[in-house]
């Protein structure tokens, strides 16, 4: 544990800092704060303009509850949560997997470097009605699209890591005997795997936005279509239920990801916790 | 006996404005025997240049480089090499760095119970018992080196090639370490080529200290140094001999600059 106790040592050591490092250790009661502050604000305001403008929190609560025991947004959420895993994962793969190869083999990188260059720039919704037209209004179609809409941060960033592997530890690991394939390992992987995190932050709101726009726009399922629906509607009240839901679940997968690099990247040193 | 020859090697490299530059011509060395050698000469004489290829990471122009009598294609198993950049895995602990050092010599993960326990000796011989679970950004300098030394040392060469490898220390530190490395060296019986610019630390350290001349890199003088070892049993700085020889070297190098 002598990781985390470097550190906060030298903070400790640091009078200056010790400020900071109060508000730091306040993190959970600055949040509590801050939450309150947030309902108080939304209730006058709602208070003040028609309900169908804004809805005040507590009439969201409600739609939320009756929305979540007649199974509806559950049943959204389930349909709006699998097709995005699978999409997410198999970006989260192909992305790393091709990034690491382009980034290591750069004859590869200058072949294809173009085209994905030119396939990230379009707009992903540019794409959909060919990818309609080509597999069908179905779940298939709306996983390719995740997937599309993922898969290119995921592998310009690794391929930019793998890149970065620093010339003089692979100099090192030679000297040392180490054949292509331990450099590989030893030495380009951990330098990557930063730049692999990074990807995957970046693809996670990628294909949020993907699962979404395809549900309203090709299967009107899930949360994607619950927007739609409630939108066109006017009942806002229920309309915040699978906002709530999304918010919740990219918050989720945030600090997923953040735990997982904390656990996976131990070696360095953090300026800011 | 252990035995690294360069034999009339010659090597240039392209410069920034594209000439080709001679770093090293018609360059003969051998070095052997338990000895401590030492390449001093001015910057840019191509002493790196010269380690490089005596580690095998680089190949001569012409001219060849042998080790025990074959010619060195590659890094050999027989061979360490510090550098004066350290070059930790900074993903990896102080114990998994110096056993990396065994790992990518016999080419397998798992190391038998015999180098487990030749990892933790190593650690103990450098003083860094106690820190095998430190990450190399949690160490000083000095620490790092020793850590570098470690992971040269732990494959047990016959030949240690080393870059400037206390360049980047503060002289304090520098001294401790040069009196450890010569502990060390009366231990492990390996032949060392030393690479400097610091002419204290070449004659203090060495049975021979090799001057190089500018571009094209060549030998100009070949000191012997006879000062009685241990050196770090006395004070071998303040020996009347030491200073001869140092005025020695100095003239030859002033005249390079």
């Amino acid at each position: 544990m002598t990781r985390s106790a470097v550190p906060l040592a030298k903070a400790r050591a640091n009078g200056e800092r010790s400020m900071l490092a109060a508000i730091g250790r306040s993190y959970y009661l600055l949040g509590a704060v801050s939450a309150v502050i947030f309902l108080v604000v939304w209730q006058i305001v709602s208070m003040n303009v028609p309900p169908v403008i804004l809805p005040t929190p507590a009439k969201v609560a409600i739609a939320f509850v009756d929305l979540t025991l007649s199974g509806e947004l559950i049943k959204a959420t389930a349909e709006t949560v699998w097709p995005f895993t699978i999409g997410l994962v198999v970006a989260f793969i192909v992305g790393t997997a091709l990034g690491l190869v382009l980034g290591i083999f750069r004859p590869a990188a200058r072949i294809l470097d173009p085209y994905i260059f030119v396939f990230w720039s379009i707009p992903n919704i540019a794409w959909l009605p060919l990818f309609i037209a080509w597999f069908g209004v179905g779940n298939l179609t709306l996983i390719i699209f995740v997937f599309v809409s993922a898969v290119f941060p995921q592998l310009l960033t690794v391929e930019a890591g793998a890149k970065e592997a620093d010339s003089f530890l692979v100099e090192v690991a030679r000297s040392l005997g180490g054949t292509k394939r331990e450099i590989l390992r030893i030495v380009v992987l951990p330098s990557a795997l930063p730049y692999i995190f990074a990807g995957l932050r970046i693809a996670v709101g990628r294909a949020l936005v993907g699962i979404i726009v395809g549900q309203l726009l090709i299967v009107a399922t899930g949360i994607g279509y619950m927007f739609q629906f409630y939108g066109e509607t006017l009942s806002l009240a229920k309309y915040f239920a699978p906002l709530i839901v999304i918010a919740v679940l990219a918050v989720a997968l945030n600090r997923a990801v953040n735990w997982a690099e904390v656990m996976l990247i131990p070696w360095k040193p953090r300026a800011f916790n | 006996m252990p035995e690294l020859e360069f034999v009339n090697v010659r090597r240039s490299y392209e410069s920034p404005t594209g000439e080709r530059l001679l770093a090293l011509e018609d360059f003969s060395l051998k070095i052997g025997g338990g000895r401590f050698v030492t390449v001093v000469g001015p910057s840019g004489c191509g002493k790196t240049t010269l380690l490089r290829m005596a580690c095998g990471l680089i190949p001569s122009d012409s001219g060849e480089v042998r080790l025990d009598g074959t010619v060195l294609e590659g890094p050999s198993p027989k061979m360490s090499m510090v550098f004066q950049g350290i070059g930790l895995m900074p993903w990896k602990t102080v114990a998994d760095n110096v056993t990396l050092g065994i790992q990518l010599q016999a080419h397998r993960h798992k190391l038998t119970a015999e180098e487990h326990r030749r990892v933790e000796a190593t650690l103990g011989m450098v003083k860094l018992t106690g820190f095998e679970r430190y990450y190399p950004y949690q160490l000083s300098g000095g620490m790092q080196q020793r850590v570098g030394l470690a992971r040269a040392l732990v494959r047990q060469p016959e030949i240690l090639l080393m870059d400037e490898p206390f360049g980047a220390l503060d002289a304090q530190t520098r001294t401790v370490l040069q009196d450890e490395l010569l502990t060390l060296w009366d231990r492990a019986q390996s032949t060392v080529l030393f690479i400097t610019h610091d002419l204290d630390e070449a004659i203090y350290l060495s049975d021979q200290v090799v001057i190089m001349g500018r571009r094209p890199g060549r030998i100009k003088q070949v000191l012997d140094v006879n000062l009685r070892r241990p050196r770090y049993s006395y004070d071998a700085r303040a020996e009347p001999e030491f200073a001869r020889l140092r005025n020695i070297a100095w003239q030859s190098i002033k005249e390079e600059l």
